[in-house]
């Protein structure tokens, strides 16, 4: 219970901060880094694929980063 | 001695590929000692490096072949075969061609033999102005009327020297532009240390084109948009000499030996091909107040900054 | 005097232009040092232009139970407008035993396998040791599934992206669509998504789908098909911190009617002293919405790289889950290897209508109830290592790549409260061991 209050408050605060964060950020000129395979949102597609595959047959919880898309009888 | 050769080749001939937000990759890489770039819309990476191996390629090569600070190029061979009749390769009769004609209709200001005030003038920023008698003497070193030139024969004499880096970079653009034109039907922009050429603008707008303050490198003073062509531009952002409290640039009028009175901070036009958006530039340049008069009768797109 | 000197200073324009042309003419005639410039491609070479081809080879092994295959494709292109077409193939190779909801008992039990015959002759059966947890060790499925991407740029900030899926396996059919829109702000920093999904499915059961609730051994069945349908939506959140730290949050929800229930899935009926009195099928309610929070970043250093993510959902079954996963990158070798170590901790709460067992002295036969252990309050880690080797230029993104991966997941469920006598001492509900080992190949 406490961890799961835990995890909802660091939910929370992120909202928070993704929408007063927009300033951030960096020029366009400076994503060298930002470029590097590791850090694509949607890197390894297919290991989060066959991952979400896995979790979603054997968990009751799904999806939630992208559309999952159940699409699979397993469940 | 070799193996630090070998580790300066390695080091030179790295392409870097970075992003440019979500639409744009460049791929970076340094050549005739400026930051090169090949802008493309995003794509797969290895299409990208693809295509920037042959714009590096080009460019090294052409770095290699006339660059008067290597000793394996065309240049450094003339040099060391002054007052013999030499006979060029169909590449390097055009481009002294192409100098000759620029020589002819500038008047005398444009010149590749006025390269050994080099050995006077050290653009450094501090307070060195060379010696008036040194100069004169080097002027009887300095024409290109003094050269024997029939295509494809060229005789140097003693004494003097050739530098094509007034148009070697803008002619690399151009080459590179072609070659990669040939190759893909993408829009790209050839990008060497500020002499670029787009064939065609991308699908979300125009290539946006800053143009460095001469002095200070970080805001850009103005964005262009650059649907297709070239843009060339001549500065002094960088190289100067200070006297009695006045800023000289680096172009030097070879009638004279000296720098170009009231030269402009910088010079950007835009024209078909970068090589002959850098003639321009230079010549502006060299026209020192008359600088935008100048580009005016020439009807090109120019900025000039002072 | 002035216009005579525009017209011979024009000509030095127009002269400069020919000597240009001569020039760029001239020496474009021919190549220098063999680089010529090669025909333009024909058909097949413009349309193997960016072209990707991603694929993997998965084996999944759980201990004691499934098995599985599981070979995947993945192939995109990027067009010169910017636009990308991916088209994906799946195959599933399923086999081995599954466990079918009863729970383990001190005397043997005997079940049929699901099949169109009835639990008389002619029919599948198996028996579980005393003991066991009853598994049904004739599973054996085959799925196919395809799917198909489409990312079109619309301005220079906005991106509309569509995908549709198939799957097929023996008893379940499903189509799935979406279509989200993407719109970028603040120097492209900053990014936000609205999409939207749509799922319609069709249950086939073999051998017919079981009246729901009633008792197993009466075999009850109704009618062929059945079908559930889902609607969901998600909000997105992108945000570029600092050089190396990105960081992406999300909203979802989704919404699923019609039937729900697993048809294979039986619940045990015990009396008082713990002893088989009989199975149900179990019944689950027509309809489930479920909201979920998630946050990922993603921080990078020289050579090591970080994802961190968590994930909260919960929905109106009453299960909660909480899901955190650390998945780090080391690259060496000149960026040409990279070794990936992952962690992932699982953690979800029952559903409401969740029962090890049943009561045979409190059955009504109208109420919900389910055995299925993933409805159950359960625990699970995952750990995971990947190495890639890397061929051509490292720094890439889509450089062509070799790998392997090896995970390990565990799945761990608390002990049901007050167990009857005869079931004491009884693991109940035994934990899930599974490895799965995977090579991948991209280029």
């Amino acid at each position: 219970m406490r961890a799961q209050t835990l995890i909802g408050a660091l939910l929370a605060g992120a909202s928070l901060m993704n929408a007063a964060c927009s300033p951030l950020g960096v020029r366009p000129w400076q994503r060298e880094t930002l470029a590097r395979e590791e850090m694509q949102l949607n890197a390894e597609p297919l290991d989060r694929a066959i991952d979400d595959h896995l979790y979603f047959s054997k968990e009751a919880a799904a999806g939630g980063r992208s559309f999952a898309g159940g699409g699979c009888g397993c469940n | 001695m070799h193996a630090q050769a070998q580790v300066e080749s390695t080091i030179e001939r790295e392409l870097r590929l970075e992003a440019r937000g979500r639409e744009m990759c460049a791929v970076c890489f340094l050549a005739m000692g400026s930051p090169c770039e090949l802008l493309l819309p995003a794509m797969s990476g290895t299409g990208a490096l693809a295509l920037a191996q042959i714009a590096a390629r080009e460019a090294w090569r052409i770095e290699q072949k006339f660059s008067r600070y290597r000793d394996d190029s065309v240049i450094a061979w003339i040099h060391a075969h002054r007052g013999e009749l030499l006979e060029l390769d169909e590449e390097s009769a055009s481009l002294i061609d192409f100098a000759a004609h620029c020589h002819e209709l500038s008047e005398g200001l444009f010149d590749i033999t006025s390269g050994v005030l080099g050995q006077a003038w050290r653009f450094d920023g501090a307070e060195h102005v060379p010696d008036p008698q040194a100069i004169e003497r080097l002027l009887a070193s300095i024409g290109f009327e003094k050269i024997q030139w029939q295509r494809p024969r060229l005789m140097l004499p003693e004494g003097m020297e050739l530098d094509l880096g007034g148009i070697g970079k803008e002619y690399a653009v151009d080459r590179v532009h072609e070659l990669l034109a040939l190759r893909t039907s993408m829009p790209f922009l050839v990008n060497f240390g500020g002499d670029l050429r787009a064939n065609r603008p991308p699908q979300w707008g125009p290539w946006q084109v800053g143009i460095e303050r001469p002095d200070s490198d970080r805001e850009a003073t103005m964005v262009l948009g650059l649907e297709r062509g070239a843009l060339a531009t001549s500065g002094d952002s960088r190289r100067f000499v200070r006297y009695e409290g006045r800023r000289y640039g680096h172009i030097l009028d070879p009638r004279t030996g000296w720098p170009v009175p009231q030269a402009p901070r910088s010079v950007s036009v835009a024209a078909s091909s970068c090589t002959e958006a850098g003639l321009l530039s230079t010549l502006a340049m060299l026209k020192g107040a008359a600088a935008e008069q100048f580009l005016a009768e020439q009807q090109v797109p120019h900025w000039v900054l002072r | 005097m002035q216009l005579k000197r525009a017209a011979a200073s024009l000509s030095t324009r127009q002269r400069l232009m020919a000597a240009s042309c001569a020039l760029l003419g001239a020496t474009s005639a021919r190549g220098e040092d063999g680089v010529t410039a090669p025909a333009p491609s024909g058909l097949f070479g413009t349309l193997l232009d960016n072209v990707t081809l991603d694929s993997a080879l998965a084996y999944y092994h759980e201990n004691g139970r499934i098995r599985a295959v599981e070979p995947i494709v993945d192939v995109s292109k990027v067009f010169s407008g910017g636009s990308t077409l991916g088209v994906d193939g799946v195959f599933d190779s399923l086999s081995g035993s599954t466990p079918n909801g009863a729970l383990p008992s001190r005397a043997p039990q005997t079940f049929a396998s699901p099949s169109a015959k009835g639990l008389g002759a002619g029919s599948r059966t198996y028996t579980t040791a005393p003991g066991g947890l009853p598994v049904d060790p004739h599973y054996h499925d085959e799925r196919v599934a395809f799917g198909l991407a489409w990312n079109q740029p619309l301005t220079r900030t906005l991106g509309l992206s569509l995908g549709a899926k198939v799957s097929d396996e023996h008893d379940f059919v499903s189509l799935t669509t979406s279509a989200s829109l993407a719109s970028a702000f603040n120097e492209k920093n900053t990014t936000v998504s609205l999409g939207i999904t749509d799922e319609i499915d069709s249950v086939k059961p073999i051998g017919g789908a079981p009246l729901a609730g009633s008792n197993y051994a009466l075999f009850e069945k109704t009618g062929g098909s059945k079908s559930k349908d889902g609607v969901g939506a998600l909000l997105g959140v992108t945000q570029i911190i600092t050089r190396q730290w990105i960081s992406e949050f999300d909203l979802s929800a989704d919404r699923f009617t019609g039937y729900l229930n697993d048809p294979y899935k039986i619940i045990s009926v015990l009396d008082g002293g713990g002893h088989v009195t009989g199975y149900q099928y179990e019944s689950r309610p027509d309809e489930r919405t479920r909201r979920g929070a998630y946050l990922e970043n993603r921080l990078a250093g020289n050579a090591l790289s970080a994802a961190l993510s968590l994930r909260y959902t919960s929905d109106d079954w009453r299960v909660r889950s909480d899901t955190a996963e650390l998945r780090m990158r080391w690259t060496f070798a000149e960026r040409v290897r990279y070794l990936e170590p992952v962690v992932r901790w699982y953690r979800q709460t029952a559903a409401d209508f969740y029962v090890p067992w049943l009561d045979a002295a409190l059955q009504t036969g109208t109420t919900f109830a389910s055995s299925d252990s993933r409805l159950a309050p359960l625990h699970s880690m995952t750990y995971g290592i990947k190495f890639a080797e890397r061929m051509g230029d490292a720094s890439d993104p889509q450089a062509s790549e070799l790998n392997v991966r090896l995970q390990y997941y565990r799945q761990t469920f608390d002990s049901p409260r007050s167990i009857p006598a005869a079931l004491q001492g009884l693991d109940l509900i035994p934990a899930l061991n599974a490895i799965m080992l995977q090579v991948g190949w991209r280029f």
